[in-house]
């Protein structure tokens, strides 16, 4: 006892509270050590394993909070496989391997079409819209331009998009395909429901770049590069086909052939283009290159 | 009764924006312009759209009913003229953008003329059963003329629970420079009344009160009078309410004059409670007693860059352009048409617009108005005044949710009862930084409405 005192004594007062704290962290660390065995929550292995698999963006295109949750969800739910759209097939058949499943081959991964071509140049405004700036509030008055179909340009799917693939370019919303990932937020955002999520069978696709369902005379008032619905595609391509003034590509039935090229000329308005990673630059509508080569 | 510290009846808060009704409240109801093509559109009330009922090159009657639908919530449309179909396309919609509409190219575009309508003698609603009423009033297209386009016939449907207790017709027109409910009722007092009559019996409301604001005594007058004409057995109270907007919304008029709250998100008829506006009873009467559907109205067209601004009788489906035309064409000084007033209307910027069922008014503002209101002025940052907190007759806190929206805190917005926002636009018209607030609730209220829709449960 009185070496006990002689000891503590020796230690000046810093040294002693150095020492107690150091022993309680001691027994707080003991504790703590023993606590997380014996209360230890099972972890689904696999879970950190599609975590580590999955492409870390937290976009949201799956329906699920982050990409943690659709590991979650795909472990519980298989038939989930594949949604993960910047993934991929990649993705999916990597799960799928972590799963101990086999899946079927997938199709072609989809891309965002534009359906307008339309640059402010091309469009007629009856009135200078001075509101909010924003697709949806644009959109809620009746006459923002005067084509009721046509892209507004003030750059909804530009906000909604994570992967700085969408651009305004001169009053028109345009995809970068390098940086697309698919993950369809552009698609969600437009309150026109202008674009639309398309399987890319090849590198680039052809495309009605139109939806206005006005009859022909109304649609060359509004807009010098709209679909007229003349039906000359039809007639060249059977991938088209003209309903409601309106001309519309079937995507299964599409392949780069001398037909589709065709139609592709042969549209008057210059409304059929190609869109992806290495489409060359839409035509211009006939009118307008008549014009040109008489000036 | 709600009443203010002065006894006037009236709700809380809301703002009273200049009144501008001298241009055209003593221009009594003239024919309009006789025009080269109307454009019916299909769908000029709320619920499902009409479906057409002719063919291009028909040739159709006055009053023929050229489209309907079998949804309980909507109103078929009707020729104004005779004429023929020349095609049926889409055509500019205040509301929609573009709609499908049935052009008519009159038989002769001559100038309508004004209906005669004479009470009979020996009028009384209780020879017409309220089904009966309910019928003639669905035949005839009747919606909500003040501007909402609810179908009447569903309004003042019998039999309906909770069991209707009040009628409340709404002649406040709080709008300004809008008269056209005005001269309704100082021209066409008898029809009004007969209608109100008419829409007391089919809903079976035992009190009806008629909500006139403060500035026409005129009219609180001439309606006054022609209760006391239709004699005893009328219970109806015409009640003088203080000149403020949105005094004719129908949540702040039940409001004012029953001292009674709508619940929020809930609509009159839970409360045993109907709105009609006075225009609509009038309709009412027309078609009830004589059987004639809803193809004209009485428009104001009105505005300071207007020369002959005035309130003129025209069919629906006339443009717009020429009805302008008609009062003295596009002048220098106009820069704005707004179908409707000021307030709550909506800009247009296709002149070919067809005035519909709910257009009571042709505004035509000038660049000087314009740059006095807020939308050409910089918008700046919010200085937490709390000014559209103290006019917002909802009670509600609009710079919260239009900030929630801008930042697209949609929940946050909700949180602030987003939805009960009835856009009446007071929070927009006294914000000194100039923000669009009411143009923000509305935006976020169609990002909810297509949440709602592409995000199932």
């Amino acid at each position: 006892m009185i070496m006990l005192t002689g000891v503590l004594g020796a230690i000046s007062g810093v040294w002693l509270a150095g020492l107690i704290m150091l022993g309680l962290g001691l027994v707080f660390a003991i504790v703590l050590l023993v606590a997380s065995e014996k209360l230890k929550v099972p972890v689904d292995p696999r879970i950190t394993q599609v975590y580590e698999v999955l492409p870390h963006l937290d976009c949201g295109a799956c329906g699920y909070p982050g990409c943690s949750g659709y590991a979650k969800a795909v472990i519980a739910n298989p038939e989930l496989l594949g949604q993960c759209a910047p993934g991929g097939a990649d993705a999916a058949s990597r799960i799928a391997a972590i799963l101990n499943l086999r899946i079927s081959a997938s199709g072609p991964a989809k891309r965002p079409i534009v359906h307008c071509r339309a640059h402010t140049a091309d469009r007629t405004y009856f009135a200078q819209y001075q509101g909010i700036p924003s697709c949806t509030a644009a959109n809620a008055l009746a006459n923002a331009q005067a084509c009721k179909f046509g892209c507004l340009g003030f750059g909804d799917c530009v906000r909604a998009c994570k992967f700085d693939a969408l651009h305004v370019i001169d009053g028109l919303s345009t995809v970068d395909y390098t940086k697309c990932t698919g993950c369809g937020a552009c698609s969600k955002a437009c309150p026109r429901n202008l674009i639309e999520m398309v399987p890319f069978s090849y590198e680039n696709m052809m495309t009605v770049a139109c939806r206005s369902r006005e009859n022909g005379k109304s649609t060359r008032a509004f807009c010098q590069v709209g679909c007229i619905g003349c039906g000359l595609c039809a007639k060249q391509s059977e991938a088209f086909t003209v309903a409601d003034n309106l001309a519309r590509m079937d995507y299964a039935k599409y392949a780069p052939c001398g037909e589709n090229e065709a139609a592709m000329n042969k549209c008057p308005t210059g409304v059929i283009v190609c869109r992806g990673k290495t489409a060359p630059p839409p035509r211009e509508p006939k009118a307008k290159s008549a014009e040109a080569a008489k000036g | 009764m709600a009443t203010d510290s002065h006894g006037r009846t009236t709700f809380s808060r809301g703002v009273h924006p200049p009144e501008s009704k001298h241009l055209t409240e003593d221009r009594p109801i003239e024919p309009g312009p006789g025009v080269a093509e109307l454009s019916i559109l299909l769908s000029q009330h709320i619920g499902a759209p009409c479906q057409a009922a002719v063919k291009k090159g028909d040739l159709v009657q006055a009053g023929q009913k050229i489209g309907e639908c079998q949804a309980f919530v909507c109103a078929p449309v009707h020729a104004p003229v005779a004429g023929k179909v020349k095609e049926l396309a889409l055509r500019p919609h205040p509301v929609l953008g573009r709609c499908q509409a049935i052009a008519i190219e009159p038989q002769e575009p001559a100038s309508p003329t004004l209906p005669s309508f004479s009470l009979p003698a020996d009028f009384d609603p209780t020879r017409h059963t309220p089904q009966e009423i309910c019928e003639a009033v669905r035949d005839a297209g009747l919606v909500g003329m003040g501007g909402a386009g609810f179908p009447t016939s569903v309004k003042i449907q019998p039999d309906a629970k909770p069991p209707k207790h009040t009628l409340l017709v709404n002649g406040c027109e709080c709008e300004p420079y809008i008269t056209c409910d005005y001269r309704l009722m100082l021209e066409w007092t008898d029809q009004v009344l007969a209608g109100i009559r008419l829409a007391q019996r089919a809903c079976g409301a035992s009190k009806v009160f008629i909500g006139v604001e403060d500035n026409k005594p005129k009219a609180i007058d001439a309606v006054g009078a022609a209760i006391k004409r239709a004699g005893s057995g009328s219970d109806i109270r015409v009640v003088s309410l203080q000149t403020k907007y949105p005094q004719g919304g129908e949540r702040q008029l039940i409001n004012a004059v029953l001292g009674q709250t709508v619940p929020t998100g809930g609509i009159p008829p839970m409360i045993g409670v109907v709105v009609i506006n006075v225009a609509t009873a009038a309709a009412i009467a027309d078609a009830v007693l004589y059987h004639r559907p809803l193809t004209h109205r009485v428009v104001t067209v009105t505005g300071e860059a207007i020369a002959k601004a005035g309130n003129y009788y025209v069919p629906i489906g006339t443009p717009v352009e020429a009805l302008i035309e008609f009062c003295g064409g596009v002048t220098e000084k106009s820069a704005k048409v707004v179908m409707g007033g000021p307030m709550m209307g909506l800009a247009i910027a296709d002149l070919n617009t067809p005035i519909t069922k709910t257009s009571g008014a042709v505004t035509v503002l000038t660049r000087r108005q314009i740059g006095q209101a807020k939308f050409e002025r910089r918008q700046t940052a919010c200085i937490r005044c709390g000014r559209c907190l103290e006019v917002c007759p909802e009670n509600l806190s609009p710079t919260r949710i239009a900030h929630a929206v801008r930042s697209n805190l949609l929940d946050v917005a909700q949180s602030y009862f987003i939805s009960a926002c009835i856009e009446c636009g007071c929070c927009s018209y006294v914000c000194p930084a100039n923000i669009e607030l009411t143009g923000y609730i509305k935006t976020g209220k169609i990002f909810l409405a297509r949440q709602r829709k592409k995000m199932p449960a």
